[in-house]
């Protein structure tokens, strides 16, 4: 027995039950004085020279690590998704086992937390701008490689086939079967990835690899709230101007057009594609040379510090139970926030335009803050620990949610709301059993990956303490203790790949359509 | 060739242009010290006010200088044992680590509070703590919530945590099974006079200023107890200077730094950012205390 599809959207949020009873016992109040003084200063941030002059020096140095880091991952996915496609090697060598090999071998990059990447890059190389780029193009090109490898394992195989019975060479056959229907895709998920590798960049800056998140955490650590909403401020504007344009881009060339009247579109499409990428590629150049991002520095190894001899008694003596115990919980709390309150809030927002535009505001707040910075906020009133390390990664999460969701319902299940709404239901009923029916197989699709993205995530709340593996990891990290640090990422790889192959099956079982209600949604695998 | 293949040639031309111009500027190779620091204590001005500093060291050294912000203690020990640093203004915990990372690193000068440096332990009003008589008093901490600065801070963390283990006060015996790290002294003082933890510790130093400046609230969080005296801040240079920079260069360095007065009105500017008189000379063996400490907690391996 499943309930009726549209209710599974909300039944996520039931986790609000527990957490609200939770949170008069772990609130304590005595920060509201400061709350309030953080608020008041969004309207008057600080416009002292030298303090904007700052964050954006910090902006460029963030918005040039994602671009980077984003166009290095967007390369080495695309090669490695090929490389690890059934289809490609199938057709090539006839023979598709290397494919999986592959795949497995590319699970363990992708399980680790661009944060640890960085963290561990610093101590081979030291410290220079490119090890942040390098952080996020490893599991960020991991990524990508399993996507575009799973598209191009979906997409229908009868042309392939037919150029292969005509005589065809395998690679050939493939780029003019499978190329064309597969680069849309790929754009419009590339472009989701930008948006991606612009959040971690200013995570990766708030834990000291460069750049924006920097300024950030130090303002919040001072406690100078105007000169902290200077860059959250100026942060906004780009992350808006940037999903605007990733839209618009979107939108203009990789939507297939609808009535196939505009033919010449193709044509046009085609030739701005060619353009923007042969632009991309000298002002990557450009970026690198104004970051001083040297490759070369890759290759200075610099030997690991003299470590003590290795104490496998005390690294098995960690409280690995309570340890692993503690990260799971937070990514559930976390991921069940995240997936139930955007729909809810929605909902709940619908009918009333003003309300719909606050929950959007605070959904792209949601996106803008790295939750570590959350997470030192929301201490100012709740107690530390496992809890107030959920609401910062769901807050988070959901404003990512909450986007995906908003963007999904704009262009699905329109007529059968206008039916519903024609028939006289209310304006929340029709949004939730003419929209949400059709989203909700797709959009808990994507609930489910997004939770395995929190496990990894969740390394990055360790500075609220007792939040399990991501605690223990900086604490080892600032005790240089090289056998415990093994140990803890290995557990974290663990831990990811066990999640990811979880939210695999549900997404799969969630995917699946008992009742041939239509094709099964791209949105899981198209939104990753 | 048409119009269209023109204009695809002229735009890969232009592309292919623009590539070796990225390629050159690494050309240059006229030495830069490279300086850096802990952000312990207001880091955001820290980074803007650094500025001055390598102004200085650079009119007197006659050598390009620049800073290098680090956000994260660990991530200047590291960048300072691969050589990304070449000067760092170190805690004592961060400072030893990085000396014995980096074997033959000099320690260069500190600040006249340094060679006795206190931490007090600071609650807040409304958690029922009274101030504490002696160590043994610290044991009133059993069962409160309780946060440090830095994991790797000295005075924030490290010597408190050693005088808290004295007083058989053990990490886990905190409310919620473990302390807080608030990442700086701010921070922490801002964290216990929210109420978010019972009480805490920090650098003496940064208390007081934090009383003069408003800040804390003497409502809100007061001392309870100051700890015995400790070894702590230091500049630590790299021990390939002089092959870098030319014959004499750490000496010249050290000169400098201990050369600024107050009535210089830059060096007055730089002095009061670090919040001393004036800089002298290190006792590296005062520094085997903390050491040891670092070794007893597990911070040094």
């Amino acid at each position: 027995m499943r309930p009726a599809a549209p209710l599974w959207v909300l039944l996520p949020a039931l986790v609000l039950l527990p957490l609200l009873a939770l949170l008069p016992g772990i609130s304590h109040g005595g920060g509201w004085e400061l709350v309030g003084e953080f608020a008041a200063a969004a309207l008057q941030p600080s416009l002292e020279p030298l303090v904007v002059g700052s964050v954006l020096g910090g902006l460029g140095v963030t918005a040039g690590i994602a671009l980077l880091g984003w166009a290095a991952s967007l390369a080495l996915g695309l090669v490695l998704g090929i490389a690890s496609s059934r289809v490609v090697w199938h057709t090539c060598c006839g023979n598709a086992a290397p494919a999986s090999w592959i795949r497995r071998l590319l699970a363990l990059p992708r399980s680790i937390h661009e944060l640890l990447w960085g963290l561990l890059l610093l101590q081979l190389v030291g410290l220079q701008p490119v090890v942040a780029v390098v952080a996020i193009a490893i599991p960020f090109g991991a990524l990508v490689a399993r996507v575009v490898s799973d598209l191009l394992d979906a997409l229908p195989t009868a042309n392939l086939e037919a150029l292969r019975c005509g005589g065809v060479a395998g690679p050939a056959a493939l780029v003019t079967a499978l190329g064309p229907p597969l680069l849309p895709q790929v754009i419009s998920y590339s472009g989701y990835r930008l948006e991606c590798a612009l959040r971690s960049a200013t995570m990766l800056g708030v834990f000291g690899l460069g750049g924006l998140g920097t300024e950030l955490r130090l303002t919040l650590q001072s406690l100078a709230f105007r000169e902290l909403w200077t860059g959250l401020w100026l942060l906004l504007a780009v992350m808006l101007l940037l999903e605007a344009l990733v839209g618009w881009l979107r939108r203009r060339w990789a939507m297939p057009a609808r009535l196939g009247l505009h033919r010449r579109g193709v044509g046009r499409q085609g030739r701005e594609i060619l353009v923007a990428s042969l632009v991309l590629l000298p002002s990557l150049g450009l970026v690198a040379w104004q970051l001083g991002i040297e490759p070369a520095g890759l290759l200075r190894w610099q030997g690991l510090p003299p470590l003590g001899p290795a104490d496998w008694g005390a690294v098995l003596a960690l409280p690995w139970a309570s340890l692993a115990g503690s990260t799971l919980l937070l990514t559930l709390l976390a991921a069940a926030l995240a997936v139930g309150l955007a729909p809810l809030m929605l909902l709940v927002a619908q009918p009333c335009r003003p309300l719909l535009a606050l929950v959007q505001g605070l959904w792209a707040l949601g996106r803008l803050w790295p939750p570590p910075l959350t997470a030192l906020l929301l201490l100012f009133v709740l107690q530390p620990g496992l809890v107030t390390g959920a609401l910062a990664l769901g807050f988070h999460n959901l404003g990512i949610l909450g986007r995906l969701l908003l963007e999904a319902a704009e262009t699905s299940g329109a007529p059968q709301q206008q039916a519903l709404l024609a028939a006289g239901a209310g304006p929340r009923l029709a949004l939730l059993y003419g929209r949400f029916s059709s989203l909700a197989r797709p959009y808990l699709a994507y609930g489910a990956y997004r939770s395995d993205v929190i496990l990894r995530e969740s390394v990055v709340v360790g500075l609220v303490g007792a939040t399990g593996l991501g605690s223990q990891l900086l604490e080892s990290l600032s005790s240089f203790a090289g056998d415990e640090l093994l140990a803890l990422v290995l557990v974290y790889a663990a831990l990811t790949l066990l999640g990811e192959d979880l939210s695999d099956r549900a997404r799969l079982w969630l995917l699946e359509t008992p009742h041939g209600d239509g094709p099964p949604q791209e949105a899981g695998g198209a939104w990753r | 060739m048409t119009s269209r293949k023109r204009f695809l040639t002229l735009l890969a031309g232009f592309c292919l242009a623009l590539v070796p111009a990225a390629q050159v500027q690494q050309a240059s190779s006229k030495p830069e010290l490279r300086i850096g620091a802990i952000p312990d204590q207001n880091p955001e001005k820290l980074n803007r006010l650094y500025s001055l500093v390598a102004n200085e060291l650079s009119q007197q050294l006659g050598v390009k200088v620049t800073y290098v912000p680090v956000t994260d203690y660990t991530a200047a020990v590291s960048a300072f044992r691969t050589g990304s640093l070449d000067l760092v203004w170190f805690g004592g915990l961060t400072g030893v680590q990085a000396s014995l990372q980096k074997p033959g690193a000099q320690m260069l000068a500190q600040r006249d509070v340094d060679a006795q440096f206190y931490s007090v332990f600071i609650a807040n009003t409304r958690g029922g703590l009274k101030p504490i008589q002696n160590q043994k008093g610290l044991v009133a901490l059993k069962n409160k919530r309780f946060t440090f600065g830095s994991e790797s801070s000295t005075s924030g963390r490290l010597m408190p945590q050693y005088f808290l283990r004295q007083a058989g006060v053990n990490l886990d015996d905190f409310a919620g099974g473990a302390p807080g790290f608030s990442g700086s002294h701010d921070a922490t003082i801002a964290l216990v006079q929210s109420g978010a933890y019972n009480a805490g510790a920090v650098n003496e130093q940064v208390w007081k200023s934090s009383l003069r400046s408003g800040k804390a609230n003497r409502a809100k969080v007061v001392q309870i107890w100051r700890t015995p005296s400790f070894p702590d801040y230091l500049w630590l240079g790299q021990p390939n200077l002089n092959q870098r920079f030319g014959k004499g260069f750490s000496t010249k360095l050290q000169k400098a730094i201990l050369s600024w007065r107050s009535s210089d009105p830059e060096q007055k500017q730089i002095l009061n950012l670090f919040g001393a008189q004036q800089f002298t000379t290190v006792n590296p063996a005062e520094y085997k205390k903390i050491e040891q400490v670092g070794r007893q907690i597990g911070k040094i391996r």
